[in-house]
């Protein structure tokens, strides 16, 4: 068995030893420099653009505008952005060019000899800007008095119901009904790598763009969009990658990188051109995930059945779609949580306002909508005096629901069992026992009469897949040699390693797949030259694609082996059973492949007079279905839940007037070591997904999903107020309680 | 970022370099160069000219004699470590220690550190609670002034152009309980918060009591409520409610704050602060 077994990962020598190359590494004698210019107007009309200085600087090989773009239309599933905002665009665009709707607007992209040059020229660029009326929140956008896509006729530009059962019936038959208003905040990836690349016209006349992104084939097709050049003129190489999160899923470079180069080309030049953002320039010039609001409010008999949810969803999207309809989906099923609902009542809303886009990270929608959803569950528990883990028992989805979307749950249903599991983990049941009172900072004694304890529990589920009628697919190639004996195979595979250990993965699935050693195993990775469509690394997906279409591949090349072929090639482009977009009256549709499930139990104190959180223990039991590798699901659980610690927790972006004011690591706080929780158990739970290979289950992102609900009940738990807004900054737990002692 | 070019010479005398940042006002003293030349690099600050004082040896040294003396050019590490300090002012020795890391430490001044004024460091609010007195060398003679009077705004002192510290002195105050604690700003490690408290016990009363604040104020200040809230008080906890409160008025008009830790929470804390103070100094 190659599955099953921590195999250390395969890119981790090159990446200890600084052996491995990511894009802002590379090093070429002749590289000419790219510098991006940002429109850094919220909301504003260009009116005038002279470049005429700009290209006067010494060293200036070109400035490309809008009016280079043969088509300045951009989006991953809507064209509503252009490619840079500018005057004089000629080229077929959905989108006005001249409008800047976010302060990370592209303007121009600045070619130069050297970096110092192209900063020059970028200062040098004179615009005239008229500036229009910002919209700063969804409030603002709701109101429809200033669109910032006047062509889509409203901000609250998508809109996704749920009508189940019937209302009445559900608030009749509740003993107990709970109301609550939570809101959640942006977050930024804060990815080790800023975005670099590099890019040249290659020996076939392919304009090459080597970067770090999450899915080759989309970065491809969004290319040749833009450049109306078919797609095979465009390729796109992943070197190695630090670190996406969902954040890469979206267009930083890529474009006009190609466009510069293949622009240059056309006049001769053809260096390989670099560029490269610092670390302000990445928190400005990329999405975060979605800040929203929800108003929800649940029933349940006094015996703890749920028999009522109703919610109102409201999502920034920020400038521009992005994801942000796919996101929205999650979310407007998530909000729900993964229970039997028999009536409910949901409306959801995207609403572009001018601030940065929001759009895929981890959890992808579905961490907002569990906030919301299992505060309400700890509420409900409390009110009623129920055990919030019986509570959840009692109402959790089974092989047989029906779900939210009304048709029946994807077989594989283990919520129950992950609760279980994580209650039997934690000792749920046995009194909390006690901890060293925390320190909080060297120089301050620990003073026990303002520390209390509590714990909390939260589950959640996720899709496993692309969602909502996406089409899904992924693709392998497996090629086999020898004569008697298959003496080397080589897999052909796109999957982006971002860090998360998927290229191990793939080897050792392939090796299982073919029941040939591990160390046989070659694989050509990531370059749209060689390697077939896999799909995004993202919605927890590639684990459960790639092993599908790897045994696929395998089986086909194994028969051509049969056959005699040498070498034996086996490819196929797996695609799961399909998905359907919900309906817009009732919201019914069965909307996902299949799901993720978790739950975590958090274990914490609270300093009541600063309000610093101190994180003893989280306890996660997430269902992999089969775990590929351990050590690595390990880490993924790891990974997950410190980051959602830091969303919970430490990471305020502020945006005022449309500007994120905090676009570095010195004020926009991701946790340190110090920070974290002090003690995570990871519980893998194993219950198959009759679809997944070898019945794995996707399980990235579910270990994020849970967290902040978690230390809310937690939180609860140690003093009797309930907090409905993260981040629990120091601020504003101190804000809460305060507020709370003038209220009660 | 690089800073603005700039020209650099060692001084070779504290008069050498009062007379070269007299002749010309676009000339700035280089101490260790912690504070200033991040400034440089964010161009916050542009100097045509660094007069490099920090090898003068006139200007180094620690001494205990009735009243401790600390040359301006005293490292932060060599303050934290001396055995004067530690019997003098041990909070002080606290607060230095507590500075940026290693390296800054073994490079960064005291002199350095009060001249440049930064709100969020810790020695100041330490210095003004004890009553240092900072010693002043210019081209008509040498002044002193009170750390108190010293410190007047953001990044802003009683020094003049022309001006060289050359040396604190704080009394001693080994007969007092006393402590500075600060919440670290989780990047930085700069102050959200310091406190330093210096208290007179007489048995189990307060005889009196030095309070000063920083990083939540836009420079480190006495907190004059708060002494008298808790001088001739048995710091009870009436008496440390009293002055935590005091604490608050005391600085509600030169609160300082940032998108992290807005103004409302760092008053808040120096209440909270405050008490703590008072608690560890009193062991």
């Amino acid at each position: 068995m190659a599955i099953g077994k921590s195999k250390f990962r395969i890119d981790a020598p090159g990446k200890v030893t600084g052996e491995t190359l990511y894009p802002a590494d590379i090093d070429r004698e002749n590289f000419i420099h790219a510098k991006v210019v940002f429109s850094n107007k919220p909301h504003a009309r260009m009116k005038r653009m002279d470049l005429s200085a700009a290209e006067a600087v010494t060293g200036v090989l070109g400035i490309f505008t809008a009016a280079d773009v043969p088509v300045n239309e951009y989006g991953l599933t809507m064209f509503d952005q252009p490619v840079m905002v500018g005057v004089n665009a000629t080229g077929r665009s959905k989108v006005p060019s001249d409008v800047s709707r976010w302060e990370g607007d592209q303007v121009a992209v600045v070619v130069a000899e050297t970096p110092e040059a192209a900063q020059a020229a970028a200062e040098k660029i004179q615009i005239e800007w008229e500036d229009l009326p910002l919209v700063h929140d969804v409030w603002d956008g709701l109101k429809d008095d200033v669109l910032v896509h006047p062509e889509a006729g409203t901000n609250a530009f998508k809109h996704y119901v749920i009508r189940k059962g019937a209302m009445d019936d559900g608030w009749a038959a509740a003993d107990v009904i709970i109301e609550g208003r939570y809101e959640v905040p942006h977050q930024e990836h804060a990815y080790l790598q800023p975005e670099a690349a590099i890019s040249y016209v290659d020996e076939m006349g392919r304009i090459t763009i080597e970067i770090g992104g999450q899915w080759t084939h989309e970065d491809q097709e969004q290319v040749a969009h833009a450049l109306d050049m078919p797609a095979e003129d465009i390729r796109i190489i992943y070197p190695a990658i630090g670190g996406a999160f969902g954040g890469r899923e979206d267009m930083s470079l890529q474009i006009v990188m190609a466009l510069a180069s293949w622009k240059l080309y056309q006049k001769g030049e053809t260096r390989p051109i670099r560029s490269q953002w610092s670390r302000e320039e990445s928190i400005i010039g990329h999405h975060k995930r979605h800040r929203a609001v929800v108003t929800t409010r649940w029933g349940a008999t006094k015996d703890g059945k749920i028999t009522a949810v109703e919610a109102d969803v409201y999502l920034d999207a920020g400038a521009y779609n992005y994801t942000s309809n796919k996101v929205l989906g999650n979310f407007h099923l998530c909000v729900a949580g993964p229970y039997e609902i028999p009536n409910a009542r949901i409306d959801s809303y995207a609403i572009y306002t001018t601030t940065v886009p929001g759009g895929a990270f981890r959890g992808f929608g579905a961490p907002q909508g569990a906030f919301a959803a299992e505060s309400q569950m700890n509420k409900l528990a409390d009110a009623l005096g129920i055990d919030p883990l019986e509570l959840r028992l009692m109402n959790c989805l089974h092989d047989e629901s029906i779900a939210i979307t009304q048709t029946p749950m994807p077989a594989g249903v283990s919520i129950r069992q992950v609760v279980e599991d994580c209650a039997s983990a934690s000792q749920w049941h046995q009194p909390l026992a006690d901890a060293e009172p925390f320190q909080a900072f060297q120089s301050l004694a620990a003073d026990k009469s303002n520390i209390r304890r509590g714990r909390g529990i939260a589950c959640a589920y996720k899709n496993v897949g692309f969602s909502f009628g996406f089409p899904e697919r992924c693709e392998a190639k497996i090629e086999l040699y020898g004569s008697v004996e298959i003496e080397r195979a080589v897999l052909y595979h796109s999957a982006a390693e971002v860090g998360q250990g998927t290229h191990t993965a793939l080897r050792q699935m392939t090796a299982e797949a073919l029941a040939i050693d591990y160390d046989k195993i070659e694989m050509v990775l990531s370059d749209t030259a060689f390697t077939g469509d896999s799909g995004s690394v993202s919605a927890s997906r590639m684990t459960f694609m790639a092993g599908n279409a790897i045994k696929g591949a395998a089986e086909r090349a194994l028969e051509a082996w049969q056959n005699e072929d040498r070498p034996a090639v086996g490819q196929i482009r797996f695609t799961p059973r399909s998905t359907d977009m919900i309906d817009d009256v009732t919201g019914k549709g069965d909307a996902n492949i299949s799901y993720g499930y978790v739950a975590e139990v958090v274990e914490l104190s609270v300093d009541i007079e600063t309000g610093h959180i101190h994180i003893e223990r989280v306890v996660c039991a997430d269902d992999v279905g089969h775990a590929i590798n351990p050590n690595l699901v390990v880490g993924q659980i790891e990974g997950a839940i410190v980051q959602a610690y830091g969303y919970a927790v430490t990471e305020n972006l502020r945006v005022v007037d449309g500007r994120i004011l905090n676009p570095r690591l010195s004020t926009y706080l991701i946790p340190g070591i110090k920070d974290i929780p002090l003690q995570v158990d990871s519980v893998l739970v194993e219950v198959p997904d009759p679809q997944g290979p070898w019945g794995a289950r996707g399980m990235a992102e579910m270990p994020f999903i849970p967290l902040a609900p978690a230390i809310a009940a937690a939180l609860h738990d140690a003093t009797d107020v309930w907090f409905d807004k993260i981040p629990l900054t120091p601020e504003n737990v101190i804000r809460t309680l305060r507020d709370n002692e003038k209220t009660s | 970022m690089w800073p603005k070019e700039f020209d650099y010479v060692r001084a070779s005398s504290v008069d050498d370099a009062i007379q070269q940042t007299s002749d010309n006002t676009d000339a700035k003293i280089l101490a260790g160069g912690h504070s200033l030349l991040p400034a440089m690099k964010l161009r916050l600050s542009e100097p045509g000219k660094l007069v490099d004082i920090s090898r003068l040896a006139d200007l180094k040294g620690i001494s205990a004699n009735g009243t401790l003396s600390i040359g301006a050019m005293s490292t932060h590490a060599e303050i934290a470590a001396s055995a004067d300090v530690q019997q003098y002012c041990a909070s002080l020795a606290t607060a230095c220690g507590m500075v940026g890391d290693h390296q800054v430490r073994n490079f960064g001044t005291l002199g350095g550190n009060i001249a440049h004024a930064d709100p969020a460091s810790d020695p100041p609010t330490v210095l003004v609670a004890a009553g240092a007195t900072i010693h002043i060398k210019r081209s008509r003679g040498e002044r002193s002034v009170s750390a108190e009077d010293f410190f007047i705004d953001l990044f802003t002192t009683d020094l003049e152009d022309g001006e060289v510290i050359t040396r604190i002195e704080v009394p001693n105050l080994s007969g007092h309980k006393a402590a500075y604690v600060k919440m670290p700003h989780p990047a930085s490690r700069y102050a959200i918060v310091g406190v330093a408290v210096i208290l007179e016990m007489d048995g189990d009363t307060c005889k009196s009591a030095r309070v000063a604040v920083g990083g939540a104020t836009v420079s480190a200040m006495r907190a004059s409520g708060a002494e008298s809230a808790l001088s001739g008080s048995s710091l009870d906890d009436a008496a440390l409610n009293a002055a935590a409160s005091a604490v608050q008025s005391d600085i509600s008009d030169a609160l300082m704050g940032d998108v992290s830790y807005p103004e409302s929470y760092r008053q808040a804390m120096s209440g909270v602060y405050l008490k703590r103070a008072v608690k560890a100094a009193l062991g």
